[in-house]
């Protein structure tokens, strides 16, 4: 192994011999300089080799041939090796990235840029105290150098105000030290950590300066004006390194001055921590500068690093872990997306739209957010899940609220970020790249997911990176040159192949789901022949949510089913922000989705008291006074998939807004995964109670009110897919009122309504699709008289609502005669009510749809189309044939589910016997029913044809009145406003409270966001001000402890 | 004595400090944080007074046997050396900027730099 | 006026932990450990007269290195910074007064025994008080004189920074020697200690500080040559 001092030796000797070349020789001072930073990053890489294969123990290194703590010493352990290894790697990254500029201002700036990641080497290193002060400020004083690096003239002023800051600091730091130095006899580190007790107890003020100034070096929110102006002004590649290695150090030398400070120092860093976290968050909501927001988000992180560094007395050996997961993640997201933005040349957030003809930079943009936030597969994901579970076995919950409320509001500016560069109106041009700053931006994307096979590793809850459907989703990126037709026919071929692997480790209730998802899946992308050219993006999405999707039915422990459930959820997100009306829907989803997903992890982490890996069996064992509780956290998760009302906003626009075939993915199987949860949660925890209130119970009514709210709505849009969208929150509504029954029959039908819900909402979705495709339009009253031109379109629709509306003879009929039977054999009268409401109310929508779409006059303008594409048509026909064979003989799917039902609930089960199915309370035979209605339909027909046999066809013609002048053409319309008397009486019902509802809640945060950020006035003297009164806010709240 | 070393220390860092957050000229500010850093350097050395003792200079008047008995502690003159040079190199380095600044600006005054805010 | 008087409250706090501070203090009757250490064993171990130079080169020499860095650093950047426009016209000589009589005869009198001075405070660092960063400021003060005489009389920049590189790589240098030949990074012992309180003892302290005495000078005159120049804009 190379001797760790040259770590410092070797840099320093570089920058020193840059003095000796000739200004121009350039190019030889710039190959010294990668030189030297590539042998640096090589001495960390090989430390970091020797401690983690090799094992060997950690070194420590003297100086001047004698003992600490007379003499400086250094110490190269693991921790050490990585964060050197991050450092010198954005050094050297940077540097690359840098080779224009570093040419033009000549050597001096390379010295300078060699001496910086020499001093952030060194504060990883040291174990003294003043030693450390020292590497400081060579960071400090390195740092006011290349912010020089910038055009950007502003970046002067933002480097004097960083001057003054770090001034102050180093005033309290020195003062710290000495007077610690006083008491303890020495400037070791570990010495001083030793004397822990004395120091404490003589001069608990002096560690106080040290800690607070060390504090102030991570730019604490919020007192950190002057960082901010720093990330905004200062050239792309030093802000990556500002952001990635410096904040690494920083974070180290705090690390390391809390061993001198002991255990009741940590409250303090977690209080920091929590105020930046969500403070630095809150404020980047309103943030329109990409810079500053990422220095924003910078904060962010390191607050969080800062609270999980308050957290160490509990982490134990995890703390490495979380830490590291969460920092290295940051470091190497925040570097690229500081290095992506050097490739877009204005500043406003919408200007990265330039990089939307570029799929491999939006696939390294999409890397680096999900690094950020910690989504599967990357290392933040096995921390935070490693981390709420501490705290939570801690009872630290209100500390894990407060995480992911923060977590949240990062989630939103970063995908609203990512929303917007894929689909904002406006295009900015093309960027150039050159090929060096792209190679380092892909580095890092290589790094990130690296870091996520690493962690994968370490985590001990298996790795993502090795489960095979995530692999076949990853295995798209590199096929995305290949014609859409090819990948579409891979894909197919990849869900039904697993579907038969895994075809013997079903149980009754998976097989189910699994058969809705994986061959139903692949029935709904049939459709997606129609797609020509390449479609890039289309199918990694597609698989990732297929891949969660598959993942979360066989999830057999806590972690197995909260990493299924992100990965669906994200995938997902990618597939709706397809639709090109789609950005504030997508984001919507997954603010909502993820929000759920916080919850929850909330919920798991509270029933397993601290276990990862937490079987979902062991549910139903959950302590009784935290029962309730998990069980109100994860039904409001799996409800905001469901999208019951209160949380469901998000669906409508996501999917009408959706493609053509990506709208029976999202409603035909993504929301079934929800119910998967809620069937999961009620098979293990049953019926709970919270203050004696029966928790089934308000699930039931919140059921209801979702049937009943949803048709409602659903019959005043305009939209046809609007219209479909609102019908599925009712569906939902429907099923969920099923479960809650807790009854055998309920269970029943809820299952008897996810099979349906799938074949019949895909098949509307595909038609109307269809339709939509052909007229250009969704809006019904621009349509009219398709029946003649989309006869097959027609007959799906028919058949669709018919199911839909569960008259006999299909299979619709039979869900609702299980569900009456269900609502018999229960004693909740008020929501049954409801319910039964509910159902003509679906008629209302249903007949607009066929009316107003297909019936009626044809619109001038829609003469010549035809037929939908046969690829969009052919799953529909598939799905007619199985609604046909599935109301004929519901037992082939139903009984072996009952049979599975009756291990939960014995009684009131159906009795099967042959085609005729028998209740408590009566019998269906769907054959029988069949014939009759078949022969009653027959019998009206013919007569109907008979006696309009002479009628004669009437030539379209102008309805619009005389003498009347609409300002809005379709008003004239019969088909708008369909309902219009209806919505007289019954709008009130279907006023939109929920969405204002949390339409204010955004606008309040934005609206704190936006004046709060004031307090960063721009004024130097300013920031210091605020900085002073940081530190002796913190002495005065902290004065218990001092 | 120690304690007059110290309170004017303490002092000199109060108001240095003071100064550097009130005026608005930026030599102004900069020779304030040279009064601060005096002030801290000032503490620096007063920490390692020891009274009735003398400067840690081996030669005939203190010989090394009686050292540990005769001088005061060596090493927070050793820091205030470099707490010294590094004080140096940051004046130098604000000056720079201040002459960068004002060439751009025309003006000395810091609180005419706030173009970079929120 | 709200401004001065919130600084004036945070003052108040700051000066409250000052206080706090200095309640806590009690000055030390005798040594400390470190102290102790230092005042027994660096006449043994280091052989420097100077204990404050033996710490600082040799104990602390690392710091040292950073101290040396830090100006290296803040004469590259000063560089970087006030050399961005140079391409301005230069004020012509004649615009500019004649140093007067006294100034440039004492400077032809005083630079030589200043340069002198300066070398004999960093040679004898490890003996007297004094050393190569006071050294270093001497013979900065040199330069200052010179160009207080002739403001525009260009120096080579190119052999300041020669020194100012070579007495660096020296420094390094040494260092690294002290790993291969000694008992680690920067241990004097690379050459004979010496008999105590001669010139030539403390093994490489000497060596050390002359080569920070010249960069040091070094530092300071590029430094205030650059800063000279801008004058001249």
């Amino acid at each position: 192994m190379v001797d760790p001092i040259l770590l410092i030796a070797i840099p320093l000797g570089a920058a020193f011999f840059l003095g000796l070349l000739r200004d121009e020789w350039r190019t030889s001072a710039y190959v010294i300089t990668l030189l030297t930073l590539a042998f640096v990053s090589w001495v960390s890489s090989s430390w970091l080799l020797g401690f983690s294969l090799d094992k060997i123990a950690p070194v420590e290194i003297l100086t001047a041939g004698s003992e600490p703590p007379f003499s400086i010493n250094l110490r190269m352990g693991l921790n050490e090796s990585v964060a050197l290894l991050m450092i010198s790697l954005t050094g050297l990254l940077s540097s690359i990235y840098l080779k224009d500029t570093l040419f033009r201002l000549g050597r001096r700036a390379m010295a300078v840029l060699l001496v910086f990641v020499m001093a952030m080497c060194g504060i990883v290193l040291t174990r003294d105290i003043f030693n450390l002060f020292v590497f400081i400020e060579l960071t400090v004083i390195a740092t006011a150098g290349l912010v020089l690096l910038s055009h950007n003239t502003l970046s002067l002023g933002a480097g004097f105000k960083y001057l003054v800051a770090s001034q102050i600091a180093s005033i309290l730091l020195l003062v710290g030290i000495i007077f610690s130095y006083h008491v303890t006899g020495t400037l070791n580190i570990d010495g001083m950590a030793g004397m822990s007790n004395v120091l404490i107890q003589t001069s608990p003020l002096a560690f106080f300066l040290l800690f607070i100034a060390l504090v102030i070096e991570l730019k604490p929110f919020p007192a950190n004006g002057w960082a901010l102006d720093i990330y905004e002004s200062a050239h792309p590649a030093f802000s990556a390194i500002l952001s990635a290695a410096t904040a690494t150090a920083s974070l180290f030398a705090v690390d390391k001055i809390l061993n001198i400070g002991g255990d009741n120092w940590l409250p303090f860093a977690t209080g920091i921590g929590i105020l930046s976290f969500i403070g630095a968050n809150l404020f980047a909501l309103a943030q329109t500068h990409d810079r500053r927001l990422m220095g924003y988000s910078s904060v962010g992180q390191i607050g969080l690093i800062l609270i999980i560094i308050g957290q160490r007395d509990i982490l134990g050996e995890n703390y490495f872990f979380i830490a590291g997961g969460v920092l290295l993640a940051h470091a190497v997201a925040k570097a690229g997306l500081f290095w992506m933005s050097g490739l877009v040349n204005a500043r406003e957030l919408s200007a990265w739209t330039a990089l939307r003809k570029r799929p491999m930079l939006i696939f390294a943009f999409v890397s680096f957010i999900a690094l950020l936030i910690g989504l599967p597969p990357f290392p933040g994901f096995y921390a935070k899940w490693e981390l709420v579970h501490v705290l939570a076995s801690e009872g630290r919950i209100a500390l894990i609220v407060l995480i992911l409320f923060g977590a949240l509001l990062e989630t939103a500016y970063l995908f609203r970020w990512f929303g917007l560069i894929l689909r904002h109106e406006d295009e900015a041009p093309v960027v150039a790249c050159p090929s060096q700053k792209v190679a380092v931006i892909y580095s890092a994307v290589l790094l990130g997911w690296g870091l996520g096979y690493i962690w994968g590793e370490l985590s001990g809850f298996g790795n993502l990176l090795y489960t095979i459907p995530l692999l076949f989703a990853l295995l798209f990126l590199p096929l995305e040159w290949l014609p859409a037709k090819l990948k579409n026919t891979f894909a197919i071929m990849g869900l039904v192949t697993w579907f038969i692997v895994q075809y013997p480790a079903y149980d009754p209730l998976q097989l189910i789901f699994a058969a809705i998802i994986l061959p139903g899946g692949a029935l709904v992308l049939l459709a997606s022949y129609y797609n020509s050219g390449r479609r890039i993006g289309f199918y990694p999405s597609a698989l990732w949510m297929f891949a969660g999707l598959s993942m979360l039915i066989m999830a057999e422990d806590s972690f197995a089913f909260f990493a299924a459930w992100e990965s669906l959820t994200i995938g997902s997100y990618f597939l709706i922000l397809r639709g090109k009306q789609s950005q504030p829907h997508a984001l919507s989803y997954i603010l909502f989705s993820l929000g759920g997903a916080f919850l929850m992890l909330l919920g798991f982490a509270l029933a397993s008291e601290g276990n990862p890996l937490f079987p979902l069996t062991s549910l139903a064992s959950v302590a009784s006074d935290l029962a309730p509780w998990v069980f109100i956290l994860l039904a409001i998760a799996f409800m905001t998939k469901t999208a019951a009302i209160g949380v469901h906003i998000w669906l409508p626009g996501a999917h009408a807004e959706a493609e053509t075939d990506v709208s029976p993915l999202l409603s035909g199987i993504l929301l079934k995964a929800g119910l998967f949860g809620l069937f999961v949660l009620l098979i293990n925890m049953g019926k709970q109670q919270l203050y004696g209130v029966e928790l089934t119970h308000v699930l039931l009514w919140i059921g209801a009110i979702s049937a009943l709210l949803g048709n409602m709505m659903a019959i005043y849009q305009e939209d046809a897919k609007r219209l479909l969208a609102y019908s599925s929150i009712a569906q939902m509504g429907y099923a969920l009122f099923g479960l809650a029954l807790m009854n055998h029959l309920g269970w029943l039908m809820a299952l008897m309504f996810v099979v349906n819900h799938y074949i019949y909402k895909s098949m509307l979705f595909l038609s109307i699709g269809g339709v939509a495709k052909r007229t250009g339009t969704k809006a019904m009253y621009r349509m009219g008289g398709l029946i003649t031109l989309m006869p097959l379109s027609f007959i799906a629709v028919l058949i669709g609502i018919i199911a839909v509306s569960g008259v006999p003879p299909l299979s619709g009929f039979g869900g609702r005669w299980i569900f009456y039977n269900a609502i018999m054999s229960a004693e909740y009268r008020l929501p049954m009510v409801i319910i039964f409401l509910a159902g003509p109310i679906a008629f209302l929508y249903l007949f607009r749809l066929i009316h107003t779409v297909f019936l009626g006059q044809l619109k001038d303008e829609h003469r010549q189309l035809k037929e939908a594409p046969f690829w969009i048509i052919l799953p529909q026909m598939i799905y007619v044939a199985f609604l046909m064979i599935f109301a004929l003989a519901p037992g082939l799917a139903l009984q072996k589910v009952d049979g599975y039902i009756s291990r939960f609930f014995p009684n009131n089960g159906l009795n099967w016997e042959g085609l005729t199915i028998t209740s408590d309370f009566g019998y269906w035979s769907p054959v029988s029913i069949m014939i009759i209605i078949g022969v009653i339909f027959v019998t009206l027909f013919s007569w109907l044809l008979f006696v309009n046999r002479r009628a004669q066809k009437v030539k379209q013609f102008n309805i619009v009145y005389a003498a009347e002048r609409p300002y809005r053409p379709e008003t004239t319309h019969f088909a708008w406003n369909f309902f219009a008397p209806y919505r007289k009486a019954l709008g009130f019902m279907t006023q939109p409270l929920v969405t204002r509802f949390w339409d204010t809640v955004a606008e309040l945060l934005h609206t704190a966001a936006d004046l709060l950020r004031r307090l960063y006035t721009g004024d130097g003297q300013t920031y210091a001000v605020q900085l002073l009164a940081f530190v002796v806010a913190v002495y005065f709240l902290g004065n218990g402890v001092m | 004595m120690e304690y007059i070393a110290l309170t004017c220390g303490f002092l000199l860092i109060l108001i240095g400090i003071y100064g550097a957050l009130t005026q608005s000229n930026i030599l102004r500010m900069i020779v304030a944080f040279t009064l601060a850093n005096t002030g801290v350097n000032l503490v620096i050395v007063g920490i390692g007074y020891i009274n009735g003792r003398t400067a840690p200079i081996l030669d005939t008047a203190v010989p090394v046997a009686e050292a540990a008995t005769r001088i005061i502690d060596p090493l927070p003159q050793a820091l205030v050396l470099t707490a010294i040079v590094i004080g140096v190199g940051i004046t130098a380095l604000m000056l720079a900027y201040a002459y960068k600044l004002f060439t751009l600006k025309g003006s000395l005054d810091i609180t005419a730099i706030k173009e970079l805010k929120w | 006026m709200i401004k001065r008087f919130s600084v004036f409250l945070i003052m108040l706090g700051l000066g409250a932990i000052f206080l706090q501070l200095l309640l806590q203090y009690l000055p030390d009757e005798s040594l400390n450990l470190s102290g102790r250490y230092y005042a027994e064993n660096t006449a043994s171990e280091v052989g420097a007269a100077n204990i404050i130079t033996a710490i600082i080169v040799t104990y602390r020499g690392l710091d040292t290195l950073g101290e040396v860095t830090v100006l290296f650093l803040t004469a590259a950047i000063v560089g970087l910074v006030l050399s961005r426009d140079q391409s301005q016209p230069r004020v012509k000589p004649a615009d500019r007064p004649q140093p007067g009589e006294l100034l440039s005869i004492g400077t032809q009198l005083l630079v030589p025994l200043i340069l002198l001075f300066g070398a004999y405070i960093f040679i004898n660092g490890h003996l007297t008080p004094g050393g190569g960063f006071q050294g270093g400021a001497i013979l900065a003060s040199a330069t200052l004189l010179m160009l207080l005489t002739h403001p525009v009389k260009r120096f080579s920049h190119r052999l300041i920074t020669r020194l100012e590189s070579i007495s660096g790589l020296v420094f390094v240098g040494v260092g690294m020697l002290g790993i291969i030949l000694a008992g680690g990074f920067l241990d004097n012992r690379l050459l004979p200690l010496g008999e105590f309180g001669e010139l030539f003892s403390a093994g490489t302290i000497p060596v050390i500080y002359a080569f920070i005495g010249l960069k040091v000078g070094a530092e300071f005159s590029s430094m205030l040559l650059k800063l000279a120049e801008t004058e001249d804009n």
